[in-house]
């Protein structure tokens, strides 16, 4: 999975491209996250449009993150996740957990 | 990975499959092959792309399963993988692992409030939820997933 991050306005932007799984790829994100939010970073916008799939872990890891970013004052949006990404995390109830936008700048916008 | 291809006619009359049967290793990193092997070998038998992710998800799922829980990340352990495709286009597939199996019936709705913000616990729901028909045989230790 590639992962790209970039600060803008204070916020972190994850731009992720591969299929967000068990092993590899839900390690890599585990630990970009971890060291961002060791080094106090608290807001996250991940864009979902170049993941295809997520399975349970990548659920799991976002569902965790989020609650970490809002423990700490923060949050973690989405950006146009795929329409297969968007219908799995609808079918285990988490979709709505998320503030999902259709693009990056709408995303950063909402945390001022 | 180790892969294995056959066609022939079924224990259903007029029925014919393609067969695909791959063994793993229990390590996480083995399961992308494998996924990446059914998915191709759905597209090349034209599933279309909606059903074809759906039944990979679940795979991905039930591998995950089998190599967290079954093989508790040994990558000495083994998984079996079989694919069945048949001429009615109904698909089954079948994973096999090495573990003491598990009570499918103890696990709790994700959907519920309560295990909504929860890390872990999904996995079964989602095959559930993507493939039409989901069987647990030999105490939880091979789960067979029909495709309609």
């Amino acid at each position: 999975m590639d992962i790209n991050v970039r600060k803008r306005s204070q916020v972190q932007l994850i731009q992720l491209r591969g299929q967000l799984r068990l092993g590899e790829p839900v390690d890599q994100l585990t630990r970009a996250l971890d060291e961002l939010l060791a080094e106090g970073d608290t807001r996250f916008v991940i864009n979902l449009a170049e993941v295809p799939m997520i399975d349970s872990s990548g659920i799991g890891l976002l569902v965790r993150f989020l609650a970490s970013a809002k423990r700490k004052g923060g949050s973690l949006k989405l950006v146009n996740p795929s329409s297969f990404a968007q219908k799995t995390l609808r079918m285990v109830g988490v979709l709505n957990l998320f503030e999902v936008f259709e693009d990056d700048d709408q995303a950063v916008e909402s945390f001022t | 990975m180790s892969a294995e291809l056959s066609a022939g006619p079924t224990d259903n009359p007029g029925e014919f499959a393609n067969v695909l049967e791959l063994r793993m290793s229990g390590d996480p990193a083995a399961i992308a092959a494998v996924t990446d092997t059914i998915s191709d070998k759905l597209a090349q038998l034209h599933v279309p792309e909606d059903k074809r992710m759906e039944i990979v998800l679940a795979l991905q799922e039930a591998l995950a399963n089998a190599v967290v829980h079954g093989c508790k990340n040994d990558s000495a352990k083994e998984v079996g993988v079989r694919l069945e495709c048949y001429s009615s286009g109904r698909i089954l597939i079948t994973v096999t692992d090495p573990g003491q199996g598990f009570q499918p019936e103890g696990l709790s709705d994700p959907n519920r409030p309560e295990n909504l913000h929860s890390n872990s616990g999904r996995g079964v729901y989602l095959i559930r939820q993507l493939m039409d028909e989901v069987s647990f045989e030999n105490d939880g230790s091979q789960i067979r997933m029909w495709k309609y």
